[in-house]
């Protein structure tokens, strides 16, 4: 059996055995963690199959064709059956055609319902058999190459979908070879178990089961380095993909797995930050040995006759030993960076390796540079960040005010934000970490997410916060607000804070959750930035916020 | 044994398993079904030779063989009568269902059955769709060409009596059928059944209802029930465990096929005893055993033996109880942490957090809860395995919840992601399991801090 990724080799056994001879009518696919490397490979599987099936003598004689739909993209049932049904003919639609499905212009449209869908397959059952009849007529003396009958073969990926957008499709689907009286055979693939999905009433037979493991890391490693071989390239000498690199890469592909492989078992993006990292990663090697192919072309001007060290010269060899160890330690620490914004995708792949380009000259400089260059740039923070910066002071205090009044409970703001004539110390809630038998502990209200919260209150803490951090009396108008706090009161009732606050709201640092055609009451709003970057602009502002929060941090 | 031989073997048994009319027949599994099957078949050949009208229900627990009989008895008729099938699980309303009668009367006939009796009436709808909507009337048009318009597809069911043959309907999830409003499609169906039997130059009509709920008879409406004749056949699963062996063993020895091969017969025996062998094994029996007391339904023994015989190779080409019992485990009794065995580090960080939330008392979390806790256990032990940043152990836990491990107990708002709350669908006891098994020992350490 062919099986495209290393580690698999079980499964492609016995799925390619089961359908080659008598599949059972439905096989459910369960992978938690690798689910597109699952794909491809029994999508690779499948092709294969295809191909070469009707001549092998293990399958009897049967044509396998198959169909493979994402239920992703098939969200509603039209574009279900006309994906199943196309994929199955090898039918594409064309624009200049109108773009019209198989042969939907004959009788019926397939695409329909239920029912035309299964007169449509079987129409394309026929259709794949009478194409049989007709190869067999011109070739019968092709080594016997006929079959005798069509097998159809549905793959359902992420068929955990199909619970949500098509639940009417999910029953017929699972019963779709006693349904259409064919020779078929669905499979669905998903990363959720069939117990999840199953309809209700044992309205569906079970399926047979198969399990797909996540891949080990040494699977994983010879599957990365086998892919070098597809991509790498022997054209031109500067290029990270040159064949005689191999041995490096995968000297490469060990240590990121050795770093990235406990965090994330998918191939796929194992694979994503080795395509960022490893251009970088080699560059150094193939500076080298450009400064030693230019010298040898030099010296060549002056000993042309010399041919034979010319190409041995000009023909890049893989690095030594010694230039392997230093690459890694002043890679490694930049493999974690890498995958620390690749993985949440908080960049691309490109645009990251570009922004992590290793220096020329690389082999020269301290073996600790490149892990200074990353703290870095790490410290550097993100464009969210530096739009927070960006904002007036005005609006930085209004989003503190925003975030203590989502995050503390009404009633504890006297407490917090009231001053008496005595200046009592502020109490705050008491937390036991893990209440006694039967207790429930209560979960501090920074994690369970922020609370809305009215206009009024929001000014009002927004007046306090600045009447404790943020007084400059105007001289000018000392002689009219006589009254501690009338400045700011004065300074909080300025249509500047509402129109602050609309555009807080504009760009979503504040939530309104209630909706703005209602007229009575206050608006509510809810804050929506983080505990981490309110604690950024309280640090700009000089506010301790961890002690105006009631919930002790 | 070489390779070819053993694929032949598997050929023929996978065949056997699971292609229901090539399973040996000799073999008829219990009394409840002979009478049965004589019972349809005395019916259906009623229908067809003598042109009876006749109505009747199968009703049998899953996989017990209703439709499996059923097409048994069509098989073995000696006039080929049209034959109708429906599903309750496709033709969920009544017109659908007479769109498919009138398609597949078409196709089994050749012949569009209602002749348009006002060709006029349909030509004007037709222009006055063209103004309307210029491409409704195309396919409008299509359609009138093979299928009658749909005004007039009620009249279908009276027609089929007026057929040149007899006609047969098989109505598959029948209970499904009888919770269609007003229940017209059954009620036309026997009111023609009925009326088969009051006049005499009509071909026969047999409707035939499958359906494995119990009930089914007490659905139908008054009206309906007493067109209905009342007959209901019951199907029954194999009842003891000798029969359920013997099936297995003809499953097991298939008669292959005689090649110019001239050492069949001496493979032949080798296998058949590798079979018996493999059959008076204790374990093989009691995991048979155990199968046939959970369940009666012979699928789920079907499966467990595609299992074990898919795993044969010319390395070791012989059935052994321990391949069987594997598969046991992976096609009947599927434990829950079968998938879980090899999480990566942050999923099982999240596993054990939501276990700390769990015994905090809490039903419920969100990211920002389990990721304190790990952000607090990272800060408590020195030996803090790695750092996290939060990015992989984000992800990880958006991939709990795609895997449906943390599952939403909040409808879905505008809440930010971090907060939406959670609830773990694995058990502790499993989770547990799965950490001692990860074998990292302050990751063990971590969950048994939970009281």
């Amino acid at each position: 059996m062919t099986c495209s990724f290393p580690g698999y080799e079980h499964v492609c056994f016995e799925l390619g055995t089961l359908l080659s001879m008598h599949p059972p009518p439905f096989i459910y696919i369960q992978d938690i963690e690798s689910v597109m490397t699952t794909f491809s490979v029994i999508g690779t599987l499948l092709r294969a199959l295809s191909d070469e099936s009707y001549s092998s003598i293990s399958t009897g004689g049967v044509k396998i064709c198959h169909a493979r739909v994402d239920a992703i993209a098939c969200f509603n049932a039209r574009l279900f059956y006309e994906a199943v049904i196309n994929s199955l003919v090898q039918f594409e639609p064309s624009w200049e055609d109108g773009c019209g499905n198989w042969e939907s212009d004959v009788e019926m449209k397939w695409n329909e319902n239920m029912d035309a869908f299964l007169h449509g397959l079987r129409a394309a059952h026929a259709d794949l058999c009478s194409k049989n009849h007709k190869g067999k007529g011109k070739g019968k003396e092709r080594a016997g190459g006929g079959y005798e009958h069509v097998r159809l073969v549905i793959v359902v990926e992420r068929a955990e979908r199909l619970k949500e957008s098509l639940p009417e499709l999910l029953v017929p689907l699972t019963r779709l070879a006693e349904l259409a009286r064919l020779d078929l055979s669905v499979i669905f693939i998903s990363q959720v178990g069939w117990e999840d999905i199953r309809p209700p009433l044992g309205a569906s037979p079970d399926p047979y089961y198969i399990d797909i493991q996540s891949p080990s890391k040494e699977n994983i490693v010879r599957g990365l380095v086998a892919n070098f071989e597809a991509i790498s390239d022997a054209q031109s000498s500067y290029n990270p993909y040159h064949p005689a690199l191999k041995p490096l890469y995968a000297h490469f592909i060990a240590i990121l797995c050795d770093v990235c492989f406990p965090f994330t078992h998918s191939p796929q993006e194992l694979q994503y930050i080795a395509a960022a990292r490893w251009p970088g990663f080699v560059k150094p090697v193939l500076d080298d040995h450009l400064q030693t192919r230019d010298k040898a072309l030099d010296e060549e001007d002056v000993d042309m006759e010399d041919d034979s060290a010319h190409t041995s010269k000009g023909e890049l060899v893989p690095p030594t030993e010694e230039v392997r160890m230093r690459l890694n330690k002043l890679f490694n620490a930049s493999l974690s960076t890498a995958f620390e914004a690749l993985l949440p995708r908080l960049t691309n792949a490109a645009d990251w390796a570009r922004a992590n380009e290793p220096p020329g000259e690389l082999l020269s400089f301290p073996r600790t540079f490149m892990l200074e260059q990353a703290k870095s740039a790490s410290k550097a923070g993100d464009d969210k960040e530096e739009g927070i910066r960006a904002l007036p002071r005005l609006s930085k205090f209004i989003l503190l005010a925003a975030f203590l009044a989502s995050t503390n409970p009404p009633k504890s703001d006297l407490r917090m934000f009231g001053r008496g004539l005595d200046e009592k110390k502020r109490k705050r809630r008491v937390v036991t970490k893990s209440a006694g038998k039967g207790g429930v502990a209560k979960v501090s209200q920074r994690l369970l997410g922020p609370t809305p919260f009215a206009l009024d209150r929001l000014i009002a803490i927004l007046g306090a916060l600045l009447e404790e951090n943020d007084v400059q009396p105007d001289r000018s108008l000392s002689k009219i607000l006589t009254i501690p706090g009338e400045y700011t009161d004065m300074e909080i009732t300025r249509v500047s804070v509402y129109s602050n606050i609309m555009e807080l709201t504009a760009m979503r640092l504040l939530h309104r959750t209630s909706p703005p055609e209602r007229l009575d009451g206050p608006p509510m709003f809810r804050c929506a930035v983080s505990y981490d970057t309110a604690l950024g602009i309280a640090k700009q502002l000089d506010v301790a916020l961890n002690d105006l929060l009631w919930d002790p941090v | 044994m070489p390779e070819s031989r053993l694929n032949l073997y598997k050929q023929a048994i996978l065949r056997n398993l699971h292609s229901p009319d090539t399973r040996p027949s000799s073999l008829s599994q219990s009394s409840v079904n002979d009478i049965a099957s004589k019972q349809l078949s005395d019916l259906i050949n009623g229908t067809v030779t003598r042109a009876e009208g006749n109505s009747c229900l199968l009703l049998g627990p899953r996989g017990s063989g209703k439709s499996r009989m059923v097409e048994c008895c069509l098989n073995h008729l000696s006039v080929k009568p049209i034959v109708i099938r429906l599903c309750g699980w496709i033709q969920t309303t009544d017109r659908h269902a007479l769109r498919e009668i009138g398609l597949q009367l078409l196709q089994q006939t050749g012949a569009s059955i209602l002749t348009d009796p006002e060709p006029g009436a349909s030509n004007s709808t037709l222009t006055g769709n063209e103004e309307t909507n210029p491409f409704l009337d195309r396919s409008a048009d299509l359609s009138t060409s093979t299928l009658p318009p749909t005004s007039h597809l009620h009249a279908l069911i009276p027609v089929l009596l007026t057929l040149d043959r007899p006609i047969i309907v098989i109505l598959d999830a029948f209970d499904l059928f009888a919770l269609h409003p007003r229940q017209s499609l059954l009620y036309c169906l026997f009111d023609a059944v009925q009326n088969c039997r009051a006049s005499s130059d009509n071909q026969g009509i047999a409707v035939i209802g499958i359906t494995s709920r119990v009930d089914t008879i007490h659905l139908l409406e008054k009206r309906v029930k007493s067109r209905f004749s009342g007959r209901t056949i019951r199907t029954a699963p194999s009842c003891d465990l000798e029969q359920c062996l013997a099936l297995v063993r003809a499953f097991l020895q298939p008669s292959i096929p005689i090649d110019e091969q001239t050492d069949i017969d001496e493979w032949n025996q080798v296998w058949a005893s590798s079979v018996e062998e493999f059959l008076e094994d204790q374990k093989t029996l009691n995991i048979i055993r155990e199968t046939f007391s959970v369940t009666r339904d012979m699928k789920a023994l079907i499966r467990i033996m595609t299992g074990c015989v898919l795993h044969l190779k010319s390395t070791r080409p012989y059935l052994s109880s321990a391949t069987l019992s594997a598969s046991a485990e992976l096609q009947r009794s599927r434990s829950s942490n079968l998938h879980l065995n090899r999480l990566s580090y942050p999923s099982m960080c999240l596993l054990i957090a939501s276990v700390h939330v769990n015994t905090s008392g809490q039903p419920s979390f969100n990211f920002e809860m389990l990721f304190d806790i790990f952000r607090d256990q990272v800060r408590a032990s020195s030996s803090a395995p790695v750092q996290v940043n939060g990015g992989s152990i984000g992800m990880a836990f958006q991939d709990l919840a795609t895997a449906k491990i943390f599952i939403s107990v909040m409808a879905p708002s505008n809440a930010a992601k971090e907060f939406t709350k959670y609830r773990c669908s694995v058990e502790r006891e499993v989770i547990k399991k799965v950490i001692e098994k990860s074998a990292q020992t302050n990751l063990k350490k971590w969950l048994n801090k939970a009281p």
